[in-house]
């Protein structure tokens, strides 16, 4: 019998500075891992740790994984000392992913939050792929500062065929554009909020107040998709770590309607 | 499979038992000495605990029949506190003596989260392959159990390989499954078929112990069985999680003695220059268990963690396949430095 816990190889075959606290790692893995967008998977180093991240590329190219990685502790602090052709720890793909069938003939707003861009870059890749079958796509994106911003070649690529709006918290000098939350350009959307789903990925508070935003602009619950970030160790649904109500995140998520656990306690923290 | 119960006698245990070590290593109960446990309400409670431990027939005298559960929960013959990742040697069979009824309903639970799924746990489902269940009826109590009032009874009725009932003289042995039989056929020559007598007396003895339990647990006013699960829930907002978490030392016990808790961390560790896999049984008390990164922590505060683990017991398990993680076996009380006490919290939040 297979072991589940035991991860595949994969080396580095390219790392991208995207701000300087981001990385995006072009991984190889020694087996094909193909995955539905807003899945993840689990990455390791022997003696260093294990953590889950959503792949960031197009699921429909199948030879690369990347993922996107922000510094925040110890095995991404590790990570981000390494150089290509380092060879990591890597299995999965777990979840369920965006239920991206259930979006066609509709209007898609995509709200990201920080490095929460990185599984909606993935999902923007797999509606690409299949643009005509969507209404409308749209993309309000927030950063702390403009040096915050991921993916600002590719963003400007992706206006010539969806809207965008991006937002900073704090902007310097060079900024021209909006300063403020990301709920501050939740506004006058060119949307029909009947026909149209929200998916939305980021920090927390960021995912709270964005939902609260998005139902006082008469989105429904279950037209509004968040990526829940739980403590996860095992991701196949057995180690108890990401426990959410009756759900388990890693196995039952980590993509959730808001109407599925707007009734659980403590969802934001 | 036909129902048919055996009588072995007295002396003939021991040759169960050389049966058995044919084919498995066993484990049998052991007496580890007095603890002076003593029921609050009167009730003259034996003082003794039992533990399972791998049996030599050259110590037959070190070994008895343990009357109520183990002081281990049964899970550790499934998944072990901390261990590698490897499957065993093939020819590693055992076979367990002295399962008690509540350990039995807890293998569900267990089973449920390594078995089931979509991806099943290799070295849990190779030990549950190997491993022979020799249950037995409880013939006494402990203070802290209240299997009953979960309902379930303290004697087995499915789940086992072998169940053993205690008669005055000699046991009545009933065969649970193919692998059970297949021991049984092996020593036709020991069992013979049950008398009408025999079966009566059984029964009357198992009669007696839920009358004298149900007594003992009244006494707690445990809630019944089928409000658990909304107490709990309707309970978020209780005083009691504060109340009672301010004396908890976050020391897990009541995780790792329980016999339906399940949680582990994939760690790693260093065996000579490589790094292998391991798992370490994990517990919701301890501070970092939900934590991720960034300082987040959905239970941040020690009430939180003491009462996700009976929103895990009482609300995700019925929700995900009808069962209530707890078997009421009590060993969580028995352990708790802090005395907090699972059937004081229930009754309480049924108060509320
Ligand atoms: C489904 C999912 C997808 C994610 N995708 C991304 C992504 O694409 N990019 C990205 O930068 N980050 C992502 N994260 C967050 C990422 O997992 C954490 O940043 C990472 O675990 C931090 O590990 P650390 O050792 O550097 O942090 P530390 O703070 O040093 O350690 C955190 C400790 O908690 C454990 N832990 C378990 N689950 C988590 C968790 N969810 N978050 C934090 N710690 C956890 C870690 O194993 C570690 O032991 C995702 C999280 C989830 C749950
Ligand atoms: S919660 Fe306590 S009484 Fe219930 S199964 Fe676990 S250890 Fe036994
Ligand atoms: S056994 Fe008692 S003190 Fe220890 S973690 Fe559990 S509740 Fe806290
Ligand atoms: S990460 Fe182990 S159950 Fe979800």
């Amino acid at each position: 019998m297979k072991n589940p816990y035991q991860p595949i190889e994969a080396v580095i075959e390219e790392i991208i500075q995207e701000t300087p606290t981001i990385r995006t790692f072009v991984l190889k893995p020694k087996e094909l891992i193909e995955f539905k967008t807003g899945q993840f998977v689990e990455l390791s180093f022997p003696g260093v740790g294990e953590a889950p991240f959503t792949p960031s590329s197009n699921p429909n190219i199948k030879e690369r994984l990347d993922l996107t990685i922000m510094n925040v502790g110890r095995l991404t602090q590790f990570l981000h000392t390494l150089s290509k052709d380092t060879i990591l720890g890597i299995r999965g793909p777990y979840g369920n992913g965006y239920p991206i069938e259930e979006f066609e003939g509709k209007e898609i707003l995509i709200v990201g939050g920080g490095v929460g861009l990185a599984p909606l870059r993935s999902l923007i890749l797999a509606l690409f792929s299949k643009l005509e079958k969507y209404k409308k796509i749209f993309l309000c994106y927030g950063a702390r500062t403009p040096k915050d911003l991921l993916y600002k070649d590719q963003i400007l690529q992706w206006q010539k065929k969806i809207g965008v709006r991006i937002t900073v918290d704090t902007g310097d000098e060079s900024w021209k554009g909006n300063v403020g939350l990301v709920t501050s350009i939740l506004k006058d959307l060119p949307l029909k909020m009947d026909n149209a789903v929200a998916v939305v990925c980021g920090p927390p508070i960021m995912m709270k107040f964005t939902t609260l935003r998005l139902l006082e602009l008469g989105f429904k619950p279950k037209d509004i998709y968040l990526s829940m970030e739980k403590n996860m160790s095992c991701g196949l649904g057995k180690c108890g770590h990401c426990r959410m109500g009756k759900y388990y995140v890693c196995r039952d998520g980590p993509v959730f309607c808001f109407e599925e656990i707007k009734d659980i306690h403590d969802i934001w923290e | 499979m036909e129902e048919v119960i055996y009588y072995l006698t007295q002396e003939n245990g021991l040759r169960f038992l050389n049966l058995l070590e044919k084919e498995y290593q066993i484990y049998l109960p052991q007496i580890i000495g007095e603890k002076g446990i003593f029921c609050d309400f009167g009730y003259d409670l034996p003082k003794t605990d039992f533990r399972l431990v791998k049996y030599a027939s050259s110590k037959i005298s070190d070994f008895t029949l343990n009357p109520y559960r183990s002081i281990e929960p049964l899970k550790i013959f499934y998944t072990l506190p901390k261990e590698k990742l490897n499957l065993l040697d093939k020819e590693e069979r055992i076979a367990i003596l002295g399962v008690k009824n509540c350990d039995l309903y807890s293998l569900k639970i267990q089973d449920y989260v390594f078995l089931g799924g979509e991806v099943t746990d290799p070295f849990y489902a190779q030990r549950r392959e190997n491993t022979l269940i020799v249950s037995g009826d409880c013939s006494a109590f402990k203070e802290v159990c209240f299997c009953l009032a979960l309902e379930i009874n303290p004697f087995p009725e499915e789940g086992f390989d072998i169940n053993f009932s205690f008669l005055d003289s000699g046991f009545l042995v009933e065969v649970g499954s193919e692998k059970g039989e297949k021991i049984i056929n092996d020593g036709k020559d020991i069992f013979s078929l049950a008398t009408t007598e025999q079966i009566s007396e059984r029964d009357k003895k198992r009669r007696e112990i839920v009358k004298n339990l149900n007594e003992h647990i009244k006494l707690h006013s445990i809630p019944p069985k089928n409000n658990l699960q909304k107490i709990v829930k309707d309970g978020f907002g209780s005083a009691i999680w504060k109340e009672e978490a301010l004396r908890c030392v976050e020391c897990g016990g009541c995780n790792f003695s329980c016999d339906t808790c399940h949680c582990f961390l994939l760690s790693e560790d260093r065996f000579g220059n490589a790094h292998e896999r391991v798992r370490l049984w994990d517990a919701c008390l301890y501070a970092n268990f939900a934590k991720v990164a960034g300082g987040a922590n959905p239970l941040r505060y020690r009430y939180q963690r003491l009462r996700n683990r009976y929103l895990k017991k009482f609300d995700f398990f019925p929700e995900n396949i009808g069962l209530i993680a707890c078997c009421g076996c009590g060993r969580c009380i028995e352990v708790c430095p802090a005395k907090i006490d699972i059937r004081k919290i229930l009754r309480e939040l049924s108060i509320e």
